[in-house]
């Protein structure tokens, strides 16, 4: 942010730093344990007074002076070059706070050449007790250069007390630094023997080259119980979230932990089959193929030292795109273009939108994903999202993958830096949001004459926004059923609410006739539920037409097996289904029509990648079924995807209970509600109600734009009654918490609620159960003051609108209303009065039946009481 | 765009910033010194067996012998400034090292090329009497080239105002030719060498003539006239260098200004008289008035930074977070490491003293 960027696009994520660090540190390495390795084969050789093993020490010199001092010592200057062009921030803290450890470093870099070339050039001239004081004075320089260096690299990892007090020593003797150095110093003794080798094994003498191959193993063999204790011993040493992160957490870190781990006995056994007598021509290629070992050996360590910090680069100081902690929040606040200094674009227009996003991948992506490049290649990680789902993926990574930094800028910025990725680097052309919705015909509206006929009948769905999933071949969600409630009303000056003596029939439209043949549900429900459920048939037993059972008051048709696919194809979530009164003989009372809305406008695909399922409008199509599964099984560690892919697929309730008991779930696991809520909300960031049509099939552009009732025409939405996705979620998770859910307080941790203060003042609710209710606003039924209820409950499922009743206690509010979400007056996008079936059949306007002082759709009598609710006696307020 | 607002935030430093301008201008004197040495050398070899394909002789046995000892030296006493120029002006000169990226990174593979070319040189130089001229042709345009990305650098990092080039030009190959001053200043670097390189060639041959070689002196005047020749058109090189700096750049009448006078002129006297000296074949004085004139010119470099860099920045403004127990430690390990390397070069000396005696 305070540096430009060097653009390097393929080569970026760390590639360049990774190409030159492992080489030099593996080079480095044996520069400090193979000065160790010449000294004391010097002492071997005068102690047995073999001037061959002289002879093959001074050749070896040659060997190490030649690998150590030219690529060893050149590419530990590369390495500063290198971080100082791809992380000048970071290089520039190292670099200050540590000038004068550099410096030191440098006294032991210039003793070690100076001694170095001496020893060398000093072969059998110096007399020996000197040429090997020079040899060890090579050694400790060498040691102490990795003494100095170890410091300054451990505190990028482990940087201790440092950060409060950005003290020198509390930075370089910080928590890692003692068993680093052991760690390190048992690495070069191990890698001096690897090199040596490579010498050893080409000594033409057999006797010579068995002695000193095994003397070379010992090098091998000895220091490793204290590499592996001090490995161990670095592990522990690490604060526990770090130890958490890099071995439990960051998925990349898996493969050089295995191989670390895999490769230690290897390089045992490998030195074992060298120590024992073989000819040269397997004993070379096994040294070349242990060297090669052991630089990956070396290169795995220091993949999971680097990888340990992120998303820092200086852990807890300075984030891998060179922010630092503590600016973080303006750089949020204020927006990455207006504080980063090396942009071009400051603000972000039409135009500038696609440039603006690429300097900002520059600065926050690049120094972690290349572009088509070998290391965390961008393309391939995001090339499963959409624009969309980019966005607000960026909006909560670093809560779920706690290796990733939080997105450093505004959500505008965020937008761009998705629009860069998505459409130029991923080629992704996002299609029109807008869907067209092919009217349908015009609604029947059954015949009512209010002077013939003795009844009415009243019919409405339990539900006026309900989702189905039909993925059923991956995961179950939502499945298949709605029902429907009916109250059969005997007209008269006392009306009467009648439930014996006659039967309610119901038949669902023609054109939605085989649900079976639309979705996968049917061929899969054995799996889902373990009972095989009769094609076309609900989950209750109910099929396409039936009796609707009796209840007290109303009846009811429970889980009919419907689906959003009319037979003709397309997508209509609003099939119809006809509700005949027929009394004890046969003969027909009173015919009515309701609409039994179901959806599969569910929004996963808009960051979970793949298609809709159908018509480029709804359904969740295999594609995004799967990735909602690999997504899940990486974060939690699940294995869903192999479930799947061995035929049998998920019922998310399985883990996740639901609020119905129908699937307890796993008590471990948060319920459903909680769960999907609570994790989406880290990336469903917007505070308004497109953080909830993300998902929901409400969206004003969208397939089945299911808030359709007067309160949609009255301009509320989602949050005016649930709150903004974040406060929503909170309400379930502090439920779960309540009930002892570690998993709910890890989520409420990730959260800020905004409708009110602290999570304190959140009311937890249980789904389904706590809701918004009507009576939050129109308090005593009188016109609300305020259009906005949000942390107030129903007490019961009792007191839920669906299920509450007038002051008779025999009519449902959503007899006379309709269901929630789609309350008359309604205006349904497919046709306008689809939902307003049975007011305009009973009373010729689309509102409330009885309001607007229409008593007579039931009452042969003037009336003049308000005997449902207050306020009702007048007109219609909303017309 | 307002090449003040592109120009970083330094980060603050540990003790006063005058330690480090005097760590920086020791250290990076003898880096001048060794790197002089190196490219001088080398290319008088290649001169040399341009000349004469097919000689051999003492003078480029000796330079192939030492050149792997001047590159080390030359590197690893470059490493020291460079700490020490990112502690004073890290903010500018690592923001236009990203602006050539990857021109400097390449330095690296280059110097590593060089490095083993040199050694090849060494190693094979009885054998490849064809491959000489290659070999030192080679190492020379690698090192030439290595020291034209320093000067590109070290140039750029003082034009915050060409910065914005690179919001033009993403590929990070960067080159400072809208500075006049940069050709001049690099050849002048480049002729400092050749005259370096000529008088440590007369020098190690005075030494042997002083051992009693009797075919040393023909090197020792081969080696002043080197000097002596380079050190003149170093001359005119210079004042060309002069001449492209932006007029009132330096003002006389101010410090910096009026220290960059007096520094000039007392390199340019001490190198004139270093020249005729060299001409006369006189090595030590020319010596001891060369080291004077090198140092006076380092001085000049620097205040002709702070010249530069007054619009933008000034080495007063660098914040303070005072700790001065790691200088305290690191001059007790610089005084320590001293008296380790006299040490060892002593009994280095005494060695080959002793052979030479026995011999």
């Amino acid at each position: 942010m305070n540096y430009p960027v060097w653009q390097l696009d393929a080569f970026g994520g760390g590639l360049m730093i990774a190409m030159i660090a492992v080489f030099h540190v593996y080079i480095s390495h044996f520069a400090v344990g193979g000065g160790l390795f010449l000294v004391l084969t010097e002492h071997k050789a005068y102690r047995e007074k073999d001037p061959s093993i002289l002879d093959y020490a001074r050749k070896h010199t040659r060997f190490f002076l030649l690998i150590t001092m030219v690529a060893g010592g050149i590419t530990g200057v590369g390495i500063w070059f290198t971080i100082a062009l791809l992380n000048p921030g970071a290089t520039s803290v190292l670099i200050h706070n540590f000038v004068f450890a550099w410096a030191i470093e440098w006294v032991f870099f210039t003793i070690e050449i100076i001694a170095l070339l001496i020893y060398y050039y000093t072969y059998g001239r110096m007399d020996r007790r000197n040429h090997l004081i020079i040899g060890w004075i090579y050694f400790g320089a060498a040691w102490m250069s990795l003494f100095i260096i170890n410091g300054i690299i451990d505190f990028m990892l482990t940087p201790g007390d440092w950060i409060q007090t950005h003290n020198f020593w509390d930075g370089y003797f910080n928590p890692t630094f003692w068993p680093a150095l052991f760690f390190r110093t048992a690495l070069c003794i191990i890698i001096a023997g690897l090199f040596g080798f490579m010498t050893s094994t080409w000594i033409k003498q057999a006797s010579l080259r068995k002695k000193l191959v095994r003397y070379c193993a010992l090098y091998l063999l000895i220091p490793f119980a204290v590499l592996l204790a001090s490995a161990w011993w670095y592990k522990a040493a690490l604060p526990a979230e770090l130890q958490t992160l890099i071995f439990e957490i960051m998925p990349e870190m898996k493969l050089f932990i295995t191989g670390f781990i895999y490769l230690s006995p290897i390089l045992i056994l490998g030195g074992l089959l060298l120590a024992i007598r073989l000819p040269s021509i397997v004993t070379r290629p096994v040294a070349v193929v242990m060297l090669l070992l052991g630089f990956a050996y070396m290169g795995c360590f220091e993949f999971i030292r680097e990888g340990g910090r992120r998303p820092y680069i200086l852990r807890d100081y300075m984030y891998s795109s060179s922010i630092l902690k503590e600016d973080m929040a303006k750089v949020q606040q204020n927006g990455l273009l207006k504080e980063a200094k090396w942009v071009r674009n400051k603000n972000i227009t039409v135009a500038s939108e696609l440039d603006a996003g690429r300097e900002m991948y520059n600065i926050l992506c690049l120094p972690c994903h290349s572009i088509n490049g070998p290391l965390n290649d961008i393309t391939k990680l995001s090339s499963i999202f959409s624009e969309r789902g980019l966005k607000n993926l960026m909006a909560g990574m670093d809560k779920t993958h706690p290796y990733m930094p939080p997105f450093a800028g505004t959500a505008e910025e965020r937008k761009a830096v998705a629009h860069y990725i998505s459409y130029h680097l991923n080629g992704q052309r996002q299609s029109s949001e807008e869907v067209e919705i092919s009217p349908v015909a015009a609604v029947d509206i059954p015949a009512f004459n209010d002077k013939q006929n003795e009844y009415v009948l009243l019919a409405w769905s339990d539900m006026g926004m309900r989702s189905m999933t039909d993925s059923s071949n991956s995961w179950m969600m939502l499945p298949p059923g709605v029902t429907l409630n009916a109250t059969l009303i005997l007209r008269g000056e006392t009306p009467e609410v009648i439930t014996e003596g006659v039967s309610l029939e119901y038949q669902v439209a023609a054109d939605f006739s085989d649900p079976a043949a639309q979705v996968d549900f049917w061929q899969n429900s054995a799996s889902l539920f373990n009972k095989e459920i009769l094609r076309n048939t609900g989950l209750s037993g109910s099929g396409l037409n039936g009796i609707m059972k009796a209840g007290e008051s109303t009846f009811s048709a429970e889980l009919l097996p419907l689906v959003p696919y009319p037979n003709k194809g397309g997508y209509l979530p609003y099939p119809t289904v006809s509700i005949t009164a027929k009394g004890s003989e046969g003969n027909t009372l009173v015919t009515t029509t309701v609409v039994a809305p179901v959806a599969t406008e569910m929004g996963c695909r808009n960051c979970h990648a793949g298609p809709w399922r159908v018509g480029n409008r709804a359904g969740v199509s295999r594609q995004t079924a799967e990735n909602v599964l690999a997504v899940h099984d990486r974060l939690s560690g699940t294995s869903l995807s192999a479930q799947v892919a061995a035929g049998k697929p998920v019922l998310c309730q399985q883990c996740h209970s639901d609020s119905n008991g129908r699937h307890p779930g796993n008590e471990q696991q948060l319920n459903m509600s909680a769960a999907i809520h609570g994790f989406h909300a880290n990336f469903l960031t917007s505070q308004d109600a497109s953080a909830c049509t993300s998902c929901h099939p409400a969206a004003e552009d969208g397939s089945t734009r299911a808030f359709r009732g007067m309160h949609h025409s009255l301009e509320l939405d989602c949050t005016s009654c649930h709150g903004n996705l974040s406060d929503h979620a909170l309400t379930l998770l502090k439920w779960e918490q309540e009930k002892g859910n570690n998993r709910a307080s890890v989520l409420i941790s990730r959260l800020q609620p905004s409708a009110v203060d602290t999570v304190a003042d959140i009311n937890p609710r249980k789904p389904w159960v706590n809701e918004p209710d009507c009576l939050h606003c129109h308090l005593e039924f009188q016109v609300p003051e305020d259009d906005i209820t949000f942390n107030q409950w129903t007490e019961s499922e009792e007191e839920l609108f669906r299920n509450r009743t007038d002051e008779s206690g025999q009519l449902r509010c959503a007899g006379c209303h309709n269901s929630a979400h789609a309350v008359y007056p309604t205006v349904n996008p497919y046709n306008e009065n689809l939902d307003n079936i049975q007011p305009l059949q009973y009373q010729g306007e689309p509102f409330p039946i009885g309001s607007n002082r229409n008593c007579a759709v039931c009452h042969t009598m003037t009336m003049d009481e308000e005997m449902h609710h207050p306020n009702m006696l007048r007109e219609f307020r909303n017309q | 765009m307002d090449p003040a607002a592109l120009i970083p935030t330094p980060d603050a430093i540990p003790v006063h910033w005058g330690w480090f301008q005097l760590l920086l201008l020791l250290t990076f004197y003898l880096h001048i010194l060794f790197m002089n040495v190196m490219l001088g050398t080398i290319i008088i070899a290649f001169v040399r067996h341009f000349q004469r394909p097919a000689e051999t002789c003492p003078l480029t046995q000796e330079i192939s012998n030492k050149l792997p000892f001047s590159i080390a030296l030359a590197v690893n006493f470059g490493v020291a400034p460079l700490l020490f120029v990112q502690v004073l002006y890290g903010h500018f000169i690592y923001a236009s090292s990203i602006l050539m990226a990857a021109l400097w990174l390449s330095i690296v593979g280059i110097l590593i090329a060089a490095y083993y070319t040199a050694y090849i040189y060494r190693y094979q130089y009885e054998k490849m009497v064809d491959g000489r001229i290659v070999a030192t042709g080679l190492i020379s345009c690698l090192l030439l080239i290595i020291g034209f990305f320093f000067s590109n650098n070290f140039t750029l990092m003082l034009h915050p105002e060409t910065w914005h080039s690179y919001f033009d030009h993403p590929a990070a190959m960067l080159l400072n030719f809208s500075d006049p001053t940069l050709i001049p200043r690099y050849l002048h670097f480049v002729f400092a060498s050749l005259a370096v390189g000529g008088l440590a060639i007369a020098l190690f041959f005075n030494h042997r003539q002083k051992k009693g070689d009797p075919k040393a002196g023909e090197w020792v005047r081969y080696g002043c006239n080197w000097f002596g020749y380079a050190t003149f058109a170093n001359f005119a090189i210079g004042f060309w260098f002069f001449g492209t700096l932006p007029k009132g750049l330096i003002n006389p009448s101010s410090l910096v200004g009026g220290l960059f006078s007096i520094f000039l002129i007392i390199g340019v006297i001490s190198a004139l008289l270093a020249a005729i000296y060299g001409l006369r074949y006189r090595v030590m004085p020319a010596l001891y008035l060369l080291l004077g004139s090198i140092f006076s010119m380092i001085l000049v470099r620097e205040f002709l930074r702070v010249a530069y860099l007054k619009p933008w920045f000034s080495l007063a403004d660098l914040k303070l977070a005072t700790a001065y127990s790691p200088l305290i430690l690191f001059l007790l390990f610089f005084a320590c490491g001293l008296v380790l390397i006299g040490w060892m070069l002593k009994i280095t000396y005494q060695t080959y003293r002793n052979r030479e005696v026995q011999s």
